[in-house]
């Protein structure tokens, strides 16, 4: 098994045994939903409640916070990234409820919905315009789910942003 | 001597350029998108894991983050 793979798992040993059930998003997540492309990207969606448990299992497992929030928190260690959102709001621990488990070869792991992993994309480049591999993260799911996306709950999440138009252009 | 004036070059340029077309449809260069479904047996993270052994043999030191997520619009 890689290292990025050995990553995972330990990861995820990490959580259950803290009682913690993340949801994976990210760009792993887009890999899950069928866009496969290089990504180092190991992102959680994790509820705020566990948020100090998690944070202090993983400097117990070696570490660095870089930065911590309410919202979201960065880890790494030598090579390895870890990156955790945290569930507070009402949309984020719905779609942290709704995400659906699913076997790989790291072991079971929840895995964000498309609508879900859209959201969070769109929200990535909100907060960071030069992130435009969010934008084409976004045009391959759309092009990929388009038949049996929810449009209504992405249309929630653009107008959220306020970026409704921009919906529009990358189905194009 | 202008090899493009011979009839057959020109036919095997032609044929080549068709070939090449082919390959870079299936392989690279332009949006190519395997089928993942259920019906195609392909587990898209066993594909990943696939690509990331040849991409860290490739690129052993990927980049790591160095500076934290910004921004102010967490809605979600």
């Amino acid at each position: 098994m890689s290292n990025l793979a050995e990553q995972i798992r330990e990861a995820l040993a990490m959580f259950a045994r803290n009682g913690t059930e993340p949801a994976l998003i990210g760009g792993l997540a887009v890999v899950a939903h069928q866009v496969v492309r290089a990504t180092k990207d190991v992102d959680f969606l994790v509820e705020a409640e566990a948020a100090d448990k998690v944070h202090n299992a993983l400097l117990d497992l070696g570490y660095q916070c870089l930065y911590r929030s309410e919202d979201a928190a960065n880890y790494v260690r030598a090579a390895e990234g870890l990156d955790l959102l945290y569930a507070h709001r009402p949309l984020a621990r719905r779609l942290l409820a709704q995400a659906l488990e699913r076997a790989t070869p790291m072991g079971r792991m929840r895995i964000i919905s498309v609508e879900g992993l859209i959201g969070f994309k769109l929200q990535g480049f909100v907060n960071d315009p030069t992130r435009t591999r969010d934008l084409d993260d976004i045009r391959a799911l759309l092009k990929i789910h388009r038949s049996s996306l929810d449009m209504d709950e992405l249309r929630e999440y653009f107008a959220l942003f306020k970026r409704p138009e921009l919906l529009n252009e990358l189905i194009e | 001597m202008n090899l493009s004036n011979s009839p057959d070059t020109n036919a095997a340029i032609v044929q080549n350029r068709a070939d090449e077309s082919s390959v870079l449809a299936r392989e690279a260069g332009v949006p190519f998108q395997p089928s993942f479904n259920s019906a195609s047996g392909i587990d898209p993270i066993v594909e990943w894991l696939s690509l990331m052994e040849v991409v860290q043999m490739l690129c052993p030191v990927w980049p790591v983050r160095d500076k934290p997520m910004q921004g102010s619009h967490w809605r979600l």
